[in-house]
């Protein structure tokens, strides 16, 4: 059964449409993400499923009942805020029985559901403290505690982690995907980092201004982008898409991931180094072949390289080819690229 | 050691300034008026002489006091919450997204920019039996009797009350939409999606957010209640018969128009302990179940 | 460095020096004219305070060694809470022009200077004596004039004439006594179908000071409400309670008058909008109803009843303890410039007031504003029968206890006797301390 399901929604503000067109399903269980640049309609495509703002076209199902019209109240979720939305007037154990209090959910099931949700997120001993006496992290986990407290069948969650630091964002994506899993919820998930998106998600809905680029999981995101944006967004660098007379004809795009890219002695395209980024186990090596630059990734230190001719190689399995126009993805290579090979 | 004490000097030093004014301009008048309360009048070549108490007996003695102390606790009861609700309801009607707000906000606001003197003469002229606006709209519309609004016992009161709540409720929005627009939209949605009702918001999140406001509101609203004096001078004089006249009103009669300053002072010392009884039960009460931001 | 700043910062406080000496210079200067300082009772600017800049500007051209500095200070209550908080502080005004009733209070306050002494020359005496004898009521006490008249009233009654002619009434002619005045405002009160009134017949208005429009009743029933020296009154006396019955009675028995306080301020303008036909008001209304009324008018005395009568009000000018001989001789020049028959004529013509001194009334300029508006002088023709306003010691508390008892009979919470007796216990009350 489909948890979620948005059909050909749109959303426009005075003729600026935020969302146009958005159609996707989320089955039962599943953990979905909303990527996308900042802008480009994540945030309010969750904001439609949640009932905050109202669609201008389109339906919104929540397992298979049309909630296009109804309130958020109505559609029986629960949802994590960015800036988290803690009441400071209220303690944490106040915050999180919040929605079961408004419900009228009896004292002893409140007490209950309350015992389990704190023990779950380690909030036992922040029961009576207010929000401005608690940490970022604390804080979140408030949140998040007055969002399963609910259980509801489907949670969102509008860029959660994005207030914590490093190191405690890569835990806390551990430990919500661990929480999914066991509550068995439908998480829908928006963030504007792929690395977030791509580690926790079964499904990525990648979003560029207003429609959907790709929905596909993040193994096929990463290894067959159906657009030049997909392809620009995901990986670290992202991939690189140039005009390569030599591989791709005109009017088709050439598209390398830098992770894909080696350095050769004597084969490979001669290419200029123009700066070099040390990465630890790897550097970044900008380079330039005629005028299409690259970035290369590859292990070692070359911090003598600027300047210098290399030659760089990969493989033809590692080559995606995109239309220069439409900027779709050309499922055959293109038969130039063939007798280019030498 | 050394760097401490300067340090305090200093302290000492910058709010000398401030610490001069108040114990010129506000403790030593305090001070000055409850000796005098002791004293009798000066009249011309008399001076002063030591009467004890007998300025507190006349005062226990006095009608009028107790009806004017009467007519000011009930027209702190009824111009009180009135304005608190009316400018809550209204900074919440202001607040939201509705065609033509600012011009709403402003026309809110006016009465609280206008002096209370031109708004006493507008309202006198608004209770004209007759052809007053009350009158057209009571006697022209609603077919009721014509009733003289201010020279009645039984009305004079109230109308003065009304033409304080319609001052100062305007005043008090002002606070409450600030404090409305300090509170995020994002705590509405995630009330929103709690399951909460408008209602529920209301009284969980909005109001006890406000507490702060409200008690600031309370205070200045205590304040005035036995401050605001001006609309009784233009409008009624107090009359009739004392009707319609308050403490601070009573004791601008006898200190300047019976030039007898110290029944006067014996008259401010009780709206001393009264306002002082009122700013401790504002903030030893309520104050503890007030939320600070 | 440092001595530069300094040199500089001694520059500065050198020039300063400079400047405020100079400033100053002129203030040396006048020292040697007589300054009198003058409160005079205006709430804002306007022609009146124009017409006394201008009295003052003359006086001191004629006599250029002295300066007259007008204060405009307000109401009549503020002026006198300003002038007696100043002389309380040690700066009080030279001379000013404050309410003839608060006489007493400035005596026991022992705040001003009478004239009588001040006034040597026989023809300083005969000028004390210049005065309509009704205005030096509320000016002498103890054989002493306290006050000069000047910016004096009285209570006079205005009538709507087109409203009087649809009655059927004779439209040029005024009820002349309380019975022909209650008959006419029987046949001037209308009511609507359902009975509501929509023209009242009379109006006497009784917010803030009634008990000076009450002396307009009083007074023609051939009795005063306190004794010359100020320390008694006569609240409970029969004539004032039958007069407060006739007030409360043309309300509350006959409904020809609105129940209840009638406010002061309102009243012209219910006047204007022909909501009552006839009322009463002080002279000092004249141009505003000259200039408003969209109908013909007339103004009369106010009616008799055992005797024709009614009180004066309005301000006199009283002169400051606190002042230098000099000062006290200059401010008595300025009075006397400024009260005599031609400026006193002019002064009533431009502002309303009853010209103070018989004298006046005979000079050529009043003689043709007159015959012009015949209604300028029926103040002067009722002066004849007029009698002091109420004035005590302890004026204000005095005046309040009569205030409260009439507004109280006027609301109906006291019968008129009641009301009487519970203000005259009270003004004994008070009063009893200065008759020892």
């Amino acid at each position: 059964m489909s948890a979620i399901r948005l059909q050909q929604v749109s959303k426009a503000w005075a003729e600026v449409h935020a969302v146009a067109d958005v159609s996707f399903t989320a089955q039962a269980g599943q953990f979905v993400t909303l990527l996308g640049p900042s802008g480009c309609g994540k945030s309010t495509t969750l904001r439609l499923i949640a009932g905050l703002e109202t669609p201008t076209s389109g339906s919104v199902h929540l397992f298979d009942r049309d909630v296009t019209h109804q309130t958020p109240a109505q559609r029986h979720l629960s949802m994590v805020f960015q800036s988290y939305a803690l009441f400071p007037h209220l303690d944490v154990a106040q915050n999180i029985l919040f929605g079961l209090k408004v419900r009228g959910v009896g004292a002893a099931e409140c007490a209950l559901r309350l015992q389990r949700t704190a023990e779950l997120l380690g909030l036992g001993a922040l029961l009576h403290r207010k929000p401005a006496q608690l940490s970022g992290g604390q804080q979140q986990r408030v949140a998040l505690g007055r969002a399963i407290i609910a259980e509801t069948p489907v949670c969102l969650m509008d860029e959660p982690l994005s207030n914590l630091d490093a190191q405690l964002r890569q835990e806390m994506r551990q430990e919500l995907r661990a929480l999914q899993r066991q509550l068995g919820i439908t998480m829908v998930y928006v963030t504007h980092d792929q690395t977030e998106a791509m580690s926790m998600a079964d499904q990525v809905i990648l979003m560029h201004a207003g429609r959907i680029e790709q929905n596909a999981t993040p193994a096929e995101l990463y290894a067959q982008p159906a657009t030049v944006f997909a392809a620009r967004f995901i990986g670290t660098p992202p991939m690189n898409v140039v005009a390569l007379p030599e591989h791709a004809p005109a009017g088709v795009l050439l598209g390398v991931r830098p992770e894909a890219i080696r350095l050769a002695s004597d084969t490979g395209h001669a290419a200029q180094v123009l700066a070099v980024e040390y990465l630890g186990a790897d550097s970044l090596l900008t380079c330039r072949i005629g005028a299409a630059q690259l970035n290369a990734r590859v292990p070692g230190h070359h911090a003598n390289a600027v300047g210098a001719t290399v030659r760089l190689v990969w493989h033809a399995e590692d080559e995606h080819f995109f239309d220069a126009a439409s900027g779709h993805r050309l499922t055959q290579p293109p038969r130039q690229h063939v007798e280019m090979v030498r | 050691m050394t760097n401490n004490a300067r340090q305090h000097i200093h302290a000492w030093l910058l709010l000398l300034p401030a610490a001069v004014l108040l114990a010129a301009f506000t403790h030593y008048p305090a001070v000055a008026t409850i000796w005098h309360s002791f004293f009798s009048t000066p009249k011309g070549a008399r001076a002063a002489v030591w009467v004890g108490l007998d300025n507190y007996l006349t005062l226990i003695e006095d009608p009028v006091f107790w009806q004017v102390l009467v007519n000011n606790v009930w027209f702190a009861l009824g111009t009180i919450p009135l304005s608190i609700v009316l400018a809550f309801v209204m900074a919440l009607w202001v607040n939201g997204k509705i065609v033509g707000r600012g011009f709403l906000r402003m026309a809110f606001f006016t009465p609280t920019v206008l002096p209370m003197i031109a708004v006493a003469n507008i309202w006198l002229f608004f209770y004209t039996p007759g052809y007053g606006l009350l009158e057209q709209f009571t006697v022209g519309f609603l077919g009721l009797p014509s009733h003289n609004w201010l020279g009645s016992q039984s009305t004079a009161l109230i109308s003065l009350m009304v033409v304080t709540i319609w001052k100062e409720a305007g005043f008090f929005m002002i606070f409450y939409l600030a404090a409305l627009q300090a509170i995020p939209p994002v705590l509405a949605e995630a009330a929103a999606i709690e399951g909460a009702s408008r209602t529920q918001y209301l009284l969980r999140v909005v109001i006890p957010l406000l507490m702060p406001t409200t008690l600031f509101v309370l205070v200045n609203a205590v304040i005035n209640a036995f401050r605001l004096v001006d609309h009784i001078v233009v409008m009624t004089r107090g009359g009739p018969d004392n009707a319609s006249a308050l403490l601070l009103y009573y004791i601008y009669d006898v200190g300047f128009k019976f030039w007898d300053s110290a029944y006067a002072a014996t008259l401010t010392v009780v709206l001393l302990i009264l306002l002082g009884l009122a700013a401790l039960f504002q903030f030893l009460v309520l104050e503890r179940r007030t939320h600070y931001q | 460095m440092l001595t530069r700043q300094l040199t500089q910062w001694m520059r500065h406080v050198f020039t300063a020096t400079l400047i405020s000496l100079c400033a100053a210079l002129p203030n040396v200067v006048q020292a040697q004219a007589t300054e009198v300082s003058f409160f005079y009772p205006v709430a804002v600017g306007g022609p009146i305070t124009k017409l006394i800049d201008a009295f003052a500007a003359d006086f001191e051209k004629e006599n250029p060694t002295i300066k007259i500095k007008p204060i405009y200070s307000g109401t009549y209550q503020e002026s006198i809470v300003k002038a007696l908080t100043a002389m309380k502080s040690g700066e009080p005004p030279v001379l000013s022009v404050l309410l003839s009733t608060d006489m007493f209070t400035l005596i026991d306050e022992e705040a001003i200077v009478d004239w009588t002494s001040l006034a040597k020359t026989p023809e300083e005496q005969q000028w004390l004596k210049s005065f309509y004898p009704a205005f030096m009521e509320n000016s002498q006490t103890g054989g002493k004039t306290w006050g000069i008249p000047f910016q004096r009233s009285t209570i006079v009654m205005y009538w709507n004439k087109e409203l009087f002619k649809e009655a059927g009434l004779d439209p040029n002619k005024a009820p002349a006594n309380w019975t022909e005045m209650l008959n006419y405002a029987k046949k001037l009160t209308r009511r609507d179908a359902a009975g509501n009134v929509t023209q009242w017949g009379v109006q006497i208005p009784s917010s803030g000071f009634p008990y000076w429009l009450f002396q307009g009743l009083t007074t023609p029933n051939n009795v005063v409400l306190m004794n010359k020296e100020g320390n008694k009154t006569y609240f409970d006396h029969p004539n004032v309670i039958e007069a407060l019955q006739y007030w409360v009675d043309l309300s509350q028995k006959h409904k020809v008058m609105a129940p209840g306080v009638i406010e002061w301020g309102t009243t012209p303008r219910d006047f204007f909008e022909r909501k009552v036909a006839i009322m009463w008001t002080t002279t000092g209304n004249l141009t505003n109803v000259k200039n408003n009324a969209k109908f013909d008018f007339g103004v009369a005395m106010l009616p008799a009843s055992k005797r024709a009568g009614s009180p004066t009000g309005g301000g006199n000018f009283y002169l400051f303890k606190k002042s230098t001989p000099a000062q006290q001789q200059a401010a008595l020049k300025f009075v006397k410039w400024i009260t005599s028959p031609e400026r006193a004529a002019q002064w009533g013509i431009d502002t309303g007031y009853v010209a103070v001194r018989p004298d006046a009334f005979d000079t050529l300029t009043m003689r043709k504003y007159a015959a012009g508006f015949p209604p300028a002088a029926v103040a002067r023709d009722q002066l004849q029968y007029s009698v002091a306003e109420l004035s005590t010691h302890e004026n204000q508390r005095v005046t309040k206890a009569l205030n409260d008892g009439l507004q109280a009979a006027l609301t109906g919470t006291k019968k008129p006797d009641q009301a009487m007796k519970d203000a005259q216990r009270e003004a004994e009350r008070i009063l009893r301390p200065y008759r020892k």
